[in-house]
Order: structure tokens, then sequence, then C-alpha cells
């Protein structure tokens, strides 16, 4: 399925099922989503740890609502079961969508500006620097007998610093290279968006739409 | 009004990203406080606790890069991250980025993106808090709570807000401005 689809599809199924009260929906889509991960042959430990952490976070959200709340039962069981949905769902996504498939998707597919796109990307492919620069500032303040925490403002400002270095060299790179911003372009790869996308899309959508407003419990 | 050009935009990311690292990094302490407090019930607190440190990024990209839209977009872009370094909650994390990232967008916006100081912060805080609450309300089933808890939570999740968006993004902020790389 095309990213672009996919992600909408995600967005809004998230967001209905966020103010819906219907736990036989979310069963569905949580039996769904399962299927979908094993098809794709998710590796067990990690649809293990997609089920063991929602089962423990949406445990004690229901009995903090017992205790301390006046939810029915009815609640409980949607709020439940609204958990794995969600964790599901991501989960199935982030499995079959690579990142960089997906910028593309929404350039080419959903008209996002080149210049967000590649710009996403080119940051995109600093994350080992980055991960490695947080290392880095933390064991130089080491050295001088300082430990930085999630709460200093020294880490942040000295990391926002590499940042703007790192922006100004990239974004000055990609003009060398020819990069223009709004200018058109054309693609070396493109991503298909086809009928058959639209029409699962469509038909997801509207099982959803169907399964909400039927009067299921 | 400033728009928004190449190196922004790879800056926000930037930022975004290391945000993003934090958010995932902090996963961990969440759970052990969510595991500590299930036991009286109070398991919602550890959420308002911590929430300080998730919509930093907002914040943050907001009062360094000072354009319209990239308090929201450094939000929703921490969120991604955090959604494929293997964070959990998937489609829900990205609108909870939009909806923190517009939280705090919106005191931005009440200021007209001209003052960058306490007023702007708090105000930001504020913002972040009622919009994000909204949004539990329904999502996490807050409603259901009684009334004292729910205004503790509401309480304690500002105080939270405040210190980590506010209080220390004004921190990071004043040594950026001494460093002569951002204007006060």
């Amino acid at each position: 399925m095309n990213p672009s689809l996919k992600l909408a599809l995600l967005v809004l199924i998230a967001l209905e099922v966020s103010f819906a009260q219907v736990w036989s929906v979310n069963v569905a889509l949580i039996v769904v989503s399962l299927g979908l991960m094993l098809i794709n042959h998710i590796p067990w430990r990690r649809l293990l740890w997609l089920t063991l952490v929602p089962l423990f976070f949406a445990g004690t959200l229901v009995w903090s609502l017992m205790l301390r709340g006046n939810a029915s039962p009815h609640f409980l069981i949607v709020l439940f079961t609204r958990m794995f949905v969600y964790v599901y769902m991501g989960g199935w996504f982030t499995l079959t969508t690579k990142p960089l498939w997906l910028t593309r998707s929404l350039e080419q597919n959903a008209k996002l500006p080149s210049k967000f796109a590649y710009g996403f990307l080119a940051a995109f492919n600093l994350m080992p620097k980055i991960q490695a620069e947080v290392a880095t500032v933390r064991a130089a303040a080491l050295m001088r007998g300082e430990v930085l925490h999630v709460w200093s403002p020294r880490l942040y400002f000295k990391v926002i610093l590499a940042a703007m270095n790192w922006s100004d060299q990239l974004a000055a790179a990609m003009t060398s290279h020819g990069f223009v911003e709004d200018a058109p372009r054309t693609h070396a790869l493109t991503v298909p968006l086809v009928a058959r996308d639209w029409w699962l899309f469509g038909i997801s959508l509207l099982l959803v739409q169907v399964g909400l407003f039927v009067g299921l419990p | 009004m400033k728009r928004w050009h190449i190196r922004d935009i790879i800056l926000v990311t930037i930022i975004a990203f290391f945000m993003g690292v934090i958010f995932w990094a902090i996963g961990p302490v969440y759970t052990i406080l969510q595991a500590a407090l299930a036991p009286v019930g109070l398991s919602p607190l550890a959420n308002e606790l911590v929430i300080g440190i998730w919509v930093m990024a907002g914040p943050l990209a907001g009062f360094v890069i000072r354009i319209p839209g990239s308090a929201t977009l450094g939000e929703l872009l921490g969120a991604v991250v955090e959604m494929f370094l293997g964070g959990m909650w998937g489609a829900s994390t990205l609108i909870s980025g939009v909806l923190q990232g517009f939280g705090s967008e919106l005191g931005f916006i009440f200021t007209g993106y001209k003052r960058y100081g306490w007023f702007t912060l708090a105000l930001s805080a504020l913002t972040t808090t009622v919009v994000t609450f909204t949004w539990d309300l329904f999502r996490n089933g807050y409603a259901a709570y009684h009334l004292p808890l729910l205004l503790l939570l509401v309480c304690v999740r500002f105080v939270s807000v405040f210190l980590f968006g506010g209080v220390l993004t004004k921190l990071i902020n004043n040594l950026l401005v001494r460093a002569h790389v951002l204007k006060n």
C-alpha cells in the first residue's frame, strides 16, 4: 500500500478510535493488525515486546480508573483494548514502512514541498552523528568532573550549537550540489499510487465506520 | 514574517531528533514511575510528572527557530523519531505530537511571534497543558476520574510542562543568547 495513504489511514483510524467507545471494533482492529504483522514476518521478540508493554500500561490505567474513578466496566474494556489498537497498528506501520520511502511518497504523492522532504532526509542521515554527539558532550563534561543530566541546560546548549553548525554546512552542501528551493524536480524513483491503494484505503475506512456506527457493543 | 528555508528545516529536524532520542531514553524511567505508583491507583501521575520532557521539543524549537509552525513541526518530528526508534505508541504518538506541538505553538501565536521571554513561555506552558489535557480526557479516559484527582493531575502537568518547557527552555535560551547565536 502507498506509504502516504497508509499513514493517513493509520492516523484517521487512531483519531476515531480515541473518541469512539466500541470495543468490538477495537478487537477487530487488533486482530487485523496482528494478522498483518504476522504476514510480514515480525520478529517474535518484537511482538512479545509490543504485547507485554501495553499490557502493563493498559493494566495500570484500568486499575487506577477502578480505584480512583467511576468508569463503567464497558468503558474500561474500551480503554484496555484501545491501547492495543494504537500499539499494534503502529507496529504494523513501522514494520512495513521505510522512512526513506515514506518521505519520497509524501513529496511525490502528498505534495509536501521538496525542501521539507530533502531537509528531513538530510537530517535523518545524521542520526548516528547526533547520538555520538550526545555521548561526546557528556564525556567531555565528565572529564571536568561535571555530570550532565536530562535537566542540564548545558547539554542542550552544546547540542544545539552542533545542530546549528551542521545545518549550515548541510544547507550549503545541498545548495552547492544544485538544490534549489521550490524549483520543479524530476524523480529517479517514483512511488506508485494506484487505484488499488485508494480502494484499500476507502474500504478499510468504510468498514471501520460501519463497525462504529452500526451499534456494536 | 520569516519563511522556511532549507537550513531552518534541517535545524528543526536535527533538534527534533535530538529530543526524540531523549524522549525515547526517558521511556524506562516513565515505566518504573508508573509501576511504582500503580498499586495506589495513581499511575496517571507518572505521565504528568514526566510530560514536561516530552513536550519540550515544541517550545525549544519555537525559541531557537522563531518561524511560525516551528514548535508544531519540532514536536511532530520528535514524535516521528520516537516512533521509528521503536517507541510503541504508533499513530497515537503522531497525534499527541501534533497536539503537544500545537499547544505550545498557541503560546507563540498569542504573542504574535514577537516576544520571546517569560510571558510567552508561561503562556505556552498553559496552552500546552490545556490542549494536551483535553486530549487525555478522551484518549485515556481521564474524564472518569474523581474531581480531586483530576485537579491534582492538571496541576502536576502544568508544573512539569512549565519546568521543562518553560524554565529549562529559558535557561538554554539564555546560554544561546550569551554565546551570541540568538538575539534576546
